[in-house]
């Protein structure tokens, strides 16, 4: 790490600041150039999930704990959103909804303390059967507290009253303004000493507190920011698309995604997610496209995911970025009398 | 010298198995006691219980006077008890200078902080220096030996500055060098004020940097001394070679 001339590690750096820069000017500037729904569409979609998936990594990358129950928070989330705007009700303007979002987010993250508390007294690979477990119990919940979700039947909200032709770009933009705040997040814990805690209760729990790194309260409540940003993304596509039906709201296949596009960028990386989602959502979306009807699509998308974990097992940015070290470590010789056993993960080094 | 460790009547069992039965021993403060005994005889278990990881069934342990038999190892390194790995626990994705900054400790505000303060890598680098690890400062945990793995669990601990360090097998797998390094680091820091019980294999290490010595067969304590006297104990070489 480098340090600043008194010897601290600094917040903001250049390359970050202009890496964020470039992120944003993208994000402002890319759907421009195309007009089509469709492609807005599908980059609503693919910023959603990078959301989604930077959130995700929050507890699954830099704290190890992963998670299969994102998905509970993500229909919460939605099933909240379509609970405060009925379908009955008219919206004078389009955006109370997005600006209801924090308070539906903080609700997921207050919802998700006592079962993380719970959750969490169990090691990584059960946690993750026990919230995959939570998922379920909250989709059959779903099915049948059919008051407040309106069952297998469905639930309606408030029509957004955008104008048709630019119809997705108010979605798309409150979903790069989630993406942004989560990418804040997760840029804020690898410069602080909240980075370190959570990397040393992935590499080793018990030694971690038996340094004084409190483990439980750090997991906790990284769980409950993770959820309550997965839960504002929901909150965004039950608006999205006006109508939500429980399989779709707490879909395994959401938390599947989420999960592979963090493994396929990089966990524990600030931009692995976001790499993750830019490949992943548009190959499948196109793939669907184009060779949708004979469902080949489905067997291209896992190709591509099988073949870039073969190549790059630990994920595309820590792969490299671990090249970069290793090549730079060995033009100035600093690796006589030390093993090269690679770290397990890209660290937290972006 | 004042106690600083009182362990009485410490058990634990696991299932039918007694491993610690009615354990009792003093560290003194300022000494490097040692505590052996032949493989299985309790001595790791009693770390355990000592340091929060594995709840005692029945007994006390006293540090400085107060009780923490039912605390946690994280509430107990914040008072000055800490300890070591039989095998070299070292957190792999973290460099070399931020597991030593890890395990300095602070308050909870301290984690919204930046990662690496003036004062932590002034710390760290005092440390580094010392166990000759500064040129490794930057590379992961992964990527050091063995030896060097040792060397950084062992500085780690010495972090929040502890009054209490418990050394489990510190010379387990190292070279002959490594052996004196460790010895030399024990006894200077020892010399500084910091109280050392080691779990240790190695009888010449222990004869040459211990004193008292607490004999541990089957879960109890069988004898307590200088290293001469415990040395002739016809129960420890009863323990020992069997019978």
């Amino acid at each position: 790490m480098k340090l600043s001339k008194k010897g601290a590690s600094p917040f903001f750096t250049r390359s970050g600041l202009m890496r964020g820069g470039v992120l944003i000017a993208v994000l402002i500037v890319m759907p421009q150039l195309f007009p089509q729904h469709w492609i807005w569409n599908m980059m609503f979609f693919t910023v959603l999930y990078a959301a989604m998936s930077v959130a995700w990594n929050l507890i699954g990358g830099f704290a190890g704990y992963p998670s299969l129950g994102h998905a509970a928070f993500f229909g919460i989330g939605a099933y909240a959103t379509a609970s405060i705007f009925k379908s009955s009700e008219i919206l004078t303007n389009g955006w109370q909804p997005f600006f209801m979002l924090p308070l539906v987010g903080l609700g997921c993250a207050i919802l998700a303390l006592p079962i993380g508390y719970i959750a969490m007294r169990v090691r990584a690979n059960i946690f993750a059967i026990v919230t995959i477990t939570l998922l379920f119990v909250a989709q059959t919940l779903g099915y049948n507290l059919k008051s407040i979700t309106g069952g297998a039947q469905g639930a309606g909200l408030s029509v957004a009253p955008f104008h048709l032709d630019i119809f997705e770009q108010p979605f798309y933009f409150a979903a790069a303004t989630l993406l942004l705040f989560a990418m804040g997040i997760a840029y804020f814990i690898t410069k602080t000493k909240l980075g370190m805690a959570l990397t040393s209760i992935r590499a080793d729990e018990d030694k971690a507190r038996g340094v004084g790194v409190r483990t439980t309260g750090i997991k906790v409540i990284t769980f409950a920011v993770s959820v309550g940003i997965t839960g504002m993304a929901g909150g965004i596509w039950a608006y999205y698309l006006g109508f939500i039906y429980p399989q779709f709201a707490f879909d395994p296949l959401i938390t599947i995604a989420i999960v592979l596009m963090t493994f396929l960028g990089g966990r524990a990386t600030v931009w692995g997610p976001v790499l993750g989602a830019a490949i992943l959502m548009p190959a499948q979306q196109l793939l669907a496209y184009y060779v949708g009807g004979s469902q080949i699509y489905l067997i291209a998308y896992a190709a591509i995911f099988l073949l870039i974990m073969l190549l790059l097992p630990r994920g595309i940015l820590p792969t490299f970025l671990n090249k970069r070290r290793m090549d730079s470590m060995a033009t100035k010789g600093d690796l006589s009398g030390t093993s090269t056993t690679p770290v397990t993960t890209g660290g937290s080094k972006s | 010298m004042i106690e600083l460790l009182r362990v009485e009547n410490l058990t634990k069992k696991f299932g039918e198995l007694t491993a610690v039965d009615a354990c009792s021993f003093t560290v003194k403060e300022g000494s490097i006691t040692a505590l052996i005994g032949p493989n299985g005889s309790g001595k790791t278990t009693v770390f355990n219980l000592i340091t929060g990881y594995l709840p005692s069934d029945s007994g006390k342990v006293e540090f400085a006077g107060s009780s923490i038999r039912k605390q946690s190892p994280g509430s107990l390194y914040r008072k000055g008890l800490t300890r070591t790995f039989q095998q070299a626990r070292v957190f792999a994705d973290l460099t070399v200078q931020e597991n030593l900054v890890v395990a300095g400790g602070g308050k909870w505000t301290n984690l919204f902080g930046r990662r690496i303060t003036a004062e932590d890598q002034s710390r760290a680098a005092e440390l580094l220096d010392e166990f000759k690890l500064s040129h490794v400062a930057d590379l992961y945990a992964s990527e050091l030996s063995w030896g060097q793995r040792k060397l950084l669990e062992f500085a780690s601990v010495l972090m929040s500055k502890p009054r209490l360090v418990l050394l489990d097998e510190p010379t387990a797998g190292v070279n002959p060098i490594l052996i004196e390094t460790m010895a030399t680091h024990i006894r200077s820091y020892n010399a500084a004020g910091v109280t050392f019980l080691i779990v240790e294999h190695d009888m010449s290490f222990v004869m040459r940097v211990c004193d008292p010595v607490i004999v541990l067969d089957r879960g109890k304590t069988i004898a307590v001394g200088d290293p001469e006297t415990v040395q002739s104990d016809p129960r420890v070489l009863d323990a020992y070679l069997g019978d």
